[in-house]
């Protein structure tokens, strides 16, 4: 997964229903294409013209001219600017227009430009579009109003996508931190062939039994373990619900065909679990970590010998 | 939303797997798969064993940021006499009278029931996606 | 032979059913006919039955594995189910369903190994 791009259509559910859903919403509807269409010659012609006033801006703020540090780039991003300007006279919005926009917000995201300037520069856009459709329609109010509307509408409709990257960016950021924290909170190890060791430490709330729960078994499966030592010596308070999960995943190893020896079990564990009344019987325990390790190494055939080596 | 007419054992794999599809589609996670379609199954058959015939309703929720699961169940069966006591049990492993309600409920995050003897049962159930 | 769409193989002296599709009513009657005539036929004491392909095991399923055990039991062979998923294990765990009075194993070859063993232990070598 290395250097692979997050698939943001997918992650915003960016389908044909959710294009029709907000097309709708913005109120974009046949002759707002139309007009836009017709808008194609007066795109072409001012272009440039909108684009140097664009940047014109974006180089006089200090916060926005960080990101075009050279000629060569300014000259680039200009050029994509006057393609991304003629884009929304193109008359096609379908789900690769939708593709399109995003893969320009992505860009923005990427570099680190926050909201605040790329919806400026967006407010900067519909002034200086605005200016000039005036212009063009020459006195004809109620044509530049109704181009204008048009034009509004798509920018918006732009926007709400520029906005959108930028959520999936930090949703995707969060999953893989989130992914991050779970591993780290169920560090499953590998004490020696088939043996599996899970030491839990910290208090066991219903969501984390679950997470401990699944990791367990995918681990037992991935690594065939044949036996899951799980040690609860540092786990604070063991009320019957977290003994209830326990015993739940341990129920869920054996379903598998592993077995499970549950291992620092304190004085309180031990009557909480008895007070259950579950089938502890079924379930090896020990009260040490060690004796837990010795008697895993057994169940595969194994033990521990001294060397008659070191102190 | 969508329906699925059960009127025959083999719609109760269709139910299944139309959960399935959208529970990959959405990307809910194994175990959340698992549930889902486990649920399915089990309220797909309860209709079509005790009433022959009823229909599964399928929706996908969004809810702000949340994405979850809808599962409806309508039937015109004989209905549930005992609820609390279907409910309640433990699992039946009785063919006839398997409901296995208890343990489906566990398996989702909410679960409503309208059943009424002579008349039918209507079965809700929603389970949310894992947020991250 | 077996006629359904369940195949069983005959592994020495263990048989092995592979499930890979849906079950219901008609495919478990005939599986389990099939199992069952194959004990006869080829004398097998043990049965291993792969669930590795199932990603939803139900009550009715677990139930039918449950009694096609116990069928098989009752002919003198013994089954071992192996490959269950992580998620169904969860599953049935989560749901109240221990299956108990039923073998499990990590994968095939750890369901043969527990045939061996007892086999072994019916009929220590002199």
């Amino acid at each position: 997964m290395h250097g692979k791009q997050p698939d943001y259509m997918e992650i915003l559910k960016l389908d044909d229903d959710e294009l029709k859903r907000r097309l709708a919403f913005f109120e974009l509807k046949d002759e707002d294409f139309k007009r836009l269409t017709e808008l194609k010659s007066f795109a072409e012609r001012c272009t440039n013209d909108i684009t140097e006033g664009l940047y014109k801006l974006i180089m006089e703020q200090p916060d926005s001219r960080v990101f075009f540090p050279d000629q060569a780039t300014l000259n680039r991003v200009k050029k994509l600017q006057n393609t991304y300007f003629l884009g929304l006279f193109s008359g096609t919005y379908d789900i690769n227009y939708v593709r399109d926009r995003l893969r320009v917000g992505m860009t923005h995201e990427r570099i680190g430009m926050p909201p605040k300037l790329y919806l400026g520069a967006y407010r900067r856009y519909l002034a200086l579009i605005h200016e000039r459709l005036l212009d063009h329609f020459k006195g004809k109010t109620d044509e530049a109003f109704k181009a204008l509307e048009s034009i509004r509408k798509i920018i918006f409709f732009d926007m709400a996508l520029a906005i959108d990257t930028y959520i999936a960016a930090y949703l995707e950021t969060m999953t893989r931190h989130q992914a991050a924290i779970r591993e780290l909170s169920t560090p499953v190890i590998k004490v020696h062939d088939r043996i599996l060791l899970l030491p839990i430490v910290g208090t066991v709330d219903t969501q984390r039994a679950h997470q401990i729960m699944e990791t367990v078994l995918v681990q037992v499966v991935e690594q065939q373990a044949k036996v899951m030592i799980l040690d609860i010596a540092g786990v604070p308070v063991v009320d019957t619900k977290v003994a209830d999960h326990i015993l739940k995943t341990t129920a869920a190893v054996q379903l598998l065909g592993s077995q499970t020896i549950l291992t620092g079990i304190s004085a309180s564990v031990a009557r909480t679990v008895v007070q259950l009344g579950v089938e502890i019987t079924r379930m090896h325990t020990r009260a040490k970590l060690s004796e837990g390790i010795d008697l895993a190494l057994s169940i595969v055939g194994k033990k521990v010998v001294s060397s008659g080596e070191g102190a | 939303m969508e329906e699925i007419r059960i009127e025959r054992e083999a719609d109760i794999v269709a139910v299944r797997q139309r959960v399935r599809e959208l529970t990959k589609e959405y990307r809910f996670d194994q175990f959340e798969v698992a549930a889902l379609t486990t649920a399915a199954s089990e309220l797909s058959r309860n209709v079509w064993v005790h009433a022959q015939r009823g229909i599964a309703r399928i929706v996908v929720l969004h809810n702000g940021k949340k994405v979850g699961l809808e599962l409806e169940f309508v039937d015109h069966g004989p209905g549930i006499a005992d609820l609390n006591r279907a409910l309640a049990g433990g699992f039946s492993t009785s063919k006839s009278l398997g409901l296995g309600l208890s343990g489906t409920k566990r398996l989702v995050d909410e679960f409503d029931i309208d059943t009424e003897v002579g008349r039918g049962t209507k079965i809700v159930v929603r389970k949310w996606k894992k947020e991250f | 032979m077996p006629s359904g769409a369940i195949p069983i193989l005959k592994l020495g002296s263990t048989l092995l059913a592979t499930i890979q599709i849906d079950l219901h009513d008609t495919v478990v009657d005939s599986f389990q006919n099939d199992v069952l005539e194959e004990i006869e036929r080829t004398g097998s004491n043990g049965l291993i039955i792969d669930i590795s392909a199932l990603e939803t095991v139900d009550s009715y399923v677990a139930r039918m594995l449950a009694n096609t055990g116990k069928m098989a039991k009752l002919m003198g062979t013994d089954t071992v189910i192996v490959g269950m998923r992580p998620a169904v294990a969860a599953t049935l765990v989560r749901m109240g369903y221990y299956m108990e009075g039923i073998e499990t194993a990590l994968s095939l070859e750890e369901g043969l190994q527990l045939h061996a063993n007892r086999l072994k232990q019916l009929h220590p070598p002199e």
